[in-house]
Formats: structure tokens, C-alpha cells, sequence
């Protein structure tokens, strides 16, 4: 954690430094003697940098202490463990990016019809009845309430796909 | 006086009136439960109904709309982890990770009950007090809103758990969130990127929901496959039903957090949002009994939330009939209903129309008493979704998620920003950074800056401004107080080490 930990908040110095940079335009911006719109952002993020640099100062110290100590022994399970979690994270954010990114080509029906089935999959879910019926049930519910009753015109894709989705909404 | 109240009464409990007050608060605590609506939508898709009804059976049906939805927006919050409304992230916080500890139907009836107890608090207030209030809130210049706004954000110590370093990054963050999009005062254009999305700013609904929901599922997808999600297991409303000592042994907080609410409610562009956060801040930081279990779901925290959130609806509806000015984005909508029924809401309104506002008092009154057989109807059907597969049910809260961000516009932009919170909330929680300062932050930055402007504009740039009122000086004394006394008490949560 202590190596993630320094490159999390590296990150975040370079990010608040990249911010704090932008922010010098927007500091000569303004009539004199009057407040600007640069100054508030400039101190959150000022103030932000600061922070975030002491916490990386902290976790390189932390690291250099632990390293000094000597590395504590993992066992295979624990790592084999590790390994699944951050697999299985991993697959559910491509996951629901993918849902997102594809649902205004194929609609909101096929879109959220196939991301049930995969993140079902994905979280482990092998029950086969589970994996044919939720993702239609779910479906027809989530369409039933928020497109037909409270009417939010969902994407409905392009060509084929929004010929589709006008069949439901 | 009585005869005015009496009459209103006669006048609600009409047939078609009391069949408006179930239907309204009916509707209200779905549109509050569900993410993709929020209270003020609520309101807004009742009014075209409103045409055609009589003008106190219309205002009947829009306050069971406008109290349902307060109330319902803690349903989903306590079972789900997914906030119904924006005022009940503090909810969330602190009533889902109860739910999680296996105690969910405690957690829905603290809710509850402080709920209804608060709302009626506010309206009995709000009958009381009413030009008391009102002259008060009129006393509000920039000056205070911003001392009230820092007062808001010193309570970042209390939501910080171990580390203070790491609660005030959150906080700065969320400070800096707050910035983006176009400038209130000079209309300039701040961190867009020239993109049309973040012109707007960003909309705290969708930060929420991606840096609190989706971050949830995506650390629960870490451990290992359960069939069910075991954390919330229902084990009967009855048998959890919490003892009256448990209301004693928070008295302050009972007391407090309902007059916080009917306060910050009656400040003319408050809310219940900043309401539930002030209460539950000063709950954090008061708090005497288990202060460190504030974020991992304490009692104190969850009923300080919702006293407060309820109550802000009787103080947003009184400077509403006795000004005329909008205490929240609802009542805001409100307006346009007293516009439609050819009604004007300010001083007038109680000697041109009294049977209105002493109905509204009495509908209120008696809306918040239906609401608790009512929530305890949508709760029942709320838990039964308990009971699906563990995988669909995460699925199924990831679409509302999306649904939730992508009802605001109709626009996919908004789920795209969202998913960014997400990845952001995950790393938050990965490296034990609260989310909690930051949402508090984003809530209350634009509030604090503007205001801040606004009061060196109107004093030629001295800051002296900021303390040149009893109110002012006595916020900003409460949150200078609020963050130093915990550095004094425990030094060790500066270092966040």
C-alpha cells in the first residue's frame, strides 16, 4: 500500500500544481482592488498541493521506515486473493465504463440488458436462471418506472438499435 | 386566530383534500427515494395537475409532495447507499454503514422517527415564530452567509476520522470542485477547458452519486461472491424498533438539530441539503458519546441529519409565505404554483388569503403524522428488493446510478463525469481519504466564495467586514473554535500518520 500510497498522492500534487498553474491566468484577470475570480480556487488548491505534498513526504518517510524494518512475508493465498480483487475491480469498471460508452449506439434497453448479464458475471454470479431472467426482469422494471412512468427519454441508439428501442419508448 | 386554524382544519379534512395529502406524500416519497428524481422534480410534475384543482386541495397535494420527498430520500440512502436527495449524504454515510452492520430496520426507524419529529418541530415553529424567523433570515447579508458557510466547512475535523491532514485535502478538493464552471460575479469562465459539459459547474448530484454510490459497489466488488448482499438483512421492523433512552441519551441533539434545520431552512437559498450537513457537522463535533464512529455509523450522526433535513421544510415554507422568498430549490416551485392559483406569496398573502396559509400550516401539520404510516408502507416494499441476487441487485444500483446522473439533463455528459467520481471516490476510500468533507465542501464552496466576494464588493475590499456583525463574529468564533479544539484535544490527527 505504501508504494500506491506515494504515487496517489504524487498524483494529486501534480494535479493541484497542474490546477494551481492555470489558476495564474485567471489571477490577472479582474479590475484592480476588487476581488477576482482567481483568488478562491487558487487558495483551495494552493492549500490542496500543500497538503497533498506533506502526505507524500509522510508516505516516503513511512516507506523508507518499512523497508528498513525488513519486508513482511505474504503468504500465496493472500496474494492469489489480492489478485482476484483487483481482477475482478478492474473488470467492473471497464465494465461500466463500456455500459456507458456504448449505451447511445445501442440504446438504453440492450445496453443495460447486456451490462447486467456481464457485471452478474463478473462479480461471480454462475446460478444459470439467475444470469437468463434478472437482466430481462430488471430490465422491463428499470424501463417500466423511469422511461414509460416518469418518461426520461433514454438514448435509443443509432440505425437498427433505435428501431429497436421505439419499439418499447 | 383559533377560528382560522379551525377552519382550516375543516377545510383539509375534506375527502378530496385528505385523497390529495396520501397521493401527494405517496408520490413524494418515491420521487424522493428514487435516485433519477429529485423532491424539486417532484413538485414540478405535479404542478400541471394543480390547474384543474381547487387552490387548497392543489397546495395540500404539493406540500405531501414536497414533505414526502424530504423523507423518502433517506430510504434508499439507509438501504442502498444511494442518496435519494442531496440531503441525505450525511444519511448515507452514517445510516447505510449501520444498515451494513446488519441493523438496517434500526437505522430506517431512527430515521424515521427523528424525521417526522423534526417536521413537525418546524411546523410548530413555523406557526409560532413565523415573523420572528423571518425578520431574522431578512438579517442575513453576505457577511453572515459566508461566517455560516465557514462554520459549515470547520466541521471537516469531525468528518475526518483518523486523520485531519486528510479530511482537510478532501475538503480543499471539494473547495476548489465548487470553482469549476462560470464565475457567479464575472461570468468568467473557470477549469471548463473550453468544454460545454463544465460550464455549468458541476453539478453535486452527479459527484455524489459517483464519489458515494458507484465508489461503494466497486469496493464491495472486491470481496468475494456472495448470493445475497449479506450486509443488509432485514430482521423485522418491530423487534428493532429503538427505545425511547436512545432519544434521551442524544437530547442536545434532538434539540439542537431541529432548530438548526427550521433556521438554516428559513435562509433564503439554504436548504435542506446544507441543513442536514450543519446539524450533522455540529453532531460530529460536539459529539461526547463515541465520536469515533461519526462515518462508520453513528446513531448521533444519522438522527442529527434527519431531524435537521425535515425541519428545514417548515422554515423554507415560512419565509416563503411571509416573504415570498425561496428557501430551497422546492419551495422555489412553489412560486409558480401560488402564480398559477393567481396568488402571491410574500406579507400580503396572510391577510389576503388566510385560509391558504393557515391551511398549508395544517396540512403540514397533518402530512407529517400521515408520513409515518406511509414511510413504513414504501420501506416494506423497499426492503423486499433485499431479496434479489447480490450481483443483479449491484447492477441494478449501478443503472439507477446512471439514471441518476443522466436524469439531471438528458445527457450522457453527466454519466461520463460521474464515472470520473467514481474512479476518484474509489481512490478516496482506497487510501482512507473521507469522502464526506469533500461532498460538504462542493455543497457549500459556491455559497462561501460568492458570499465572501460579494462582502469585500460591498466594503471597497476590507476584510473587516467579515467580523462587523454579532452573527458573523459568532459563527466564525464557532468555527475557529471547532477547528482548533480538536488539534488541542488529539495533536496527533494533524499528522494523518
Amino acid at each position: 500500500m505504501k508504494k500506491g500510497e506515494i504515487v496517489f498522492f504524487a498524483a494529486c500534487v501534480a494535479f493541484f500544481g497542474f490546477m494551481l498553474f492555470e489558476t495564474f491566468d485567471l489571477l490577472r484577470q479582474g479590475r484592480p482592488g476588487e476581488v477576482g475570480s482567481g483568488l478562491w480556487p487558487f487558495m483551495a488548491l494552493a492549500v490542496s498541493m500543500l497538503l497533498s505534498a506533506l502526505m507524500l513526504i509522510a508516505s516516503i518517510q513511512k516507506s523508507i521506515k518499512a523497508a528498513g524494518q525488513g519486508a513482511q512475508e505474504v503468504t500465496a493465498e493472500a496474494n492469489a486473493e489480492k489478485k482476484r480483487a483487483r481482477v475482478t475491480v478492474t473488470l467492473s469498471i471497464v465494465c461500466f465504463l463500456a455500459y456507458i460508452l456504448v449505451m447511445p449506439w445501442i440504446g438504453f434497453i440492450l445496453a443495460s440488458l447486456l451490462y447486467i448479464f456481464v457485471f452478474a458475471l463478473v462479480l461471480g454470479e454462475r446460478r444459470r436462471w439467475v444470469l437468463a431472467i434478472s437482466p430481462v426482469l430488471m430490465t422491463a422494471v428499470i424501463m417500466g418506472v423511469f422511461a414509460k412512468f416518469i418518461t426520461i427519454p433514454f438514448p435509443k441508439g443509432i440505425g437498427v438499435f433505435a428501431e429497436f428501442s421505439r419499439l418499447f419508448y | 386566530m383559533l377560528d382560522h386554524y379551525l377552519q382550516a382544519l375543516a377545510t383539509v379534512l375534506l375527502p378530496q383534500n385528505l385523497l390529495a395529502m396520501v397521493l401527494g406524500s405517496l408520490w413524494g416519497l418515491l420521487a424522493g427515494a428514487l435516485p433519477g428524481i429529485s423532491t424539486s422534480m417532484g413538485v414540478v410534475l405535479l404542478l400541471s395537475f394543480t390547474y384543474s384543482l381547487s387552490p387548497m386541495t392543489a397546495f395540500v397535494l404539493l406540500v405531501g409532495a414536497y414533505l414526502g420527498g424530504i423523507t423518502g430520500g433517506s430510504i434508499t440512502s439507509i438501504l442502498f447507499g444511494i442518496p435519494g436527495e442531496p440531503s441525505s449524504v450525511p444519511t448515507v454515510i452514517e445510516g447505510h454503514a449501520i444498515a451494513k452492520q446488519g441493523r438496517p430496520a434500526f437505522a430506517l426507524w431512527v430515521y424515521l422517527l427523528c424525521s417526522i419529529y423534526g417536521g413537525l418541530f418546524s411546523v410548530i415553529v413555523m406557526i409560532v415564530a413565523t415573523p420572528l424567523i423571518a425578520s431574522f433570515a431578512l438579517k442575513f447579508g453576505p457577511p453572515e452567509y459566508f461566517a455560516l458557510t465557514v462554520l459549515g466547512l470547520s466541521v471537516v475535523s469531525g468528518l475526518s476520522g483518523g486523520s485531519m491532514l486528510k479530511g482537510f485535502i478532501s475538503c480543499f478538493f471539494g473547495l476548489f470542485l465548487a470553482t469549476i464552471g462560470t464565475d457567479g460575479i464575472t461570468g468568467e469562465e473557470r477549469y471548463t477547458f473550453d468544454t460545454v459539459t463544465l460550464l455549468g459547474g458541476i453539478n453535486f448530484v452527479v459527484a455524489m452519486v459517483g464519489l458515494l454510490a458507484v465508489s461503494e459497489i466497486f469496493i464491495e466488488a472486491e470481496e468475494p461472491f456472495k448470493e445475497y448482499k449479506g450486509g443488509v438483512q432485514y430482521k423485522g421492523m418491530l423487534r428493532e424498533f429503538p427505545p425511547f433512552s436512545l432519544f434521551r441519551s442524544y437530547l442536545l441533539t434532538m434539540i439542537r438539530s431541529p432548530i438548526i434545520g427550521t433556521i438554516v431552512g428559513a435562509l433564503p437559498g439554504a436548504g435542506a441539503t446544507i441543513a442536514a450537513f450543519l446539524s450533522y457537522g455540529e453532531a460530529a463535533r460536539t459529539a461526547k458519546r463515541e465520536p469515533e464512529k461519526f462515518g462508520k455509523g453513528a446513531v448521533e450522526g444519522l438522527m442529527a441529519a434527519e431531524c435537521a433535513n425535515n425541519a428545514s421544510t417548515g422554515g423554507s415554507m415560512t419565509i416563503l409565505l411571509s416573504l415570498g422568498l425561496p428557501g430551497s430549490n422546492t419551495t422555489a416551485m412553489m412560486i409558480a404554483a401560488f402564480m398559477i392559483h393567481g396568488m402571491q406569496p410574500g406579507p400580503l398573502l396572510l391577510s389576503t388569503r388566510p385560509d391558504i396559509v393557515y391551511g398549508i400550516f395544517v396540512s403540514m401539520l397533518l402530512t407529517n403524522l400521515l408520513l409515518l404510516g406511509l414511510t413504513i408502507l414504501a420501506i416494506r416494499m423497499f426492503l423486499e428488493l433485499n431479496r434479489m441476487p447480490y450481483s443483479i441487485f449491484s447492477a441494478a444500483i449501478m443503472i439507477l446510478c446512471v439514471i441518476g446522473a443522466y436524469g439531471l439533463n438528458n445527457n450522457m455528459d453527466d454519466v461520463l463525469l460521474m464515472f470520473a467520481f467514481s474512479l476518484i471516490g474509489y481512490a478516496m476510500r482506497k487510501f482512507d481519504i473521507p469522502v464526506a468533507p469533500c461532498i460538504l465542501a462542493l455543497v457549500l464552496g459556491d455559497m462561501a466564495e460568492l458570499s465572501l466576494r460579494r462582502s469585500l464588493l460591498l466594503s471597497g475590499g476590507s476584510p473587516l467586514i467579515l467580523v462587523s456583525s454579532p452573527i458573523s463574529i459568532v459563527l466564525l468564533a464557532g468555527a475557529l473554535l471547532s477547528i482548533v479544539y480538536p488539534l488541542i484535544k488529539k495533536p496527533k490527527m494533524l499528522q494523518g500518520l
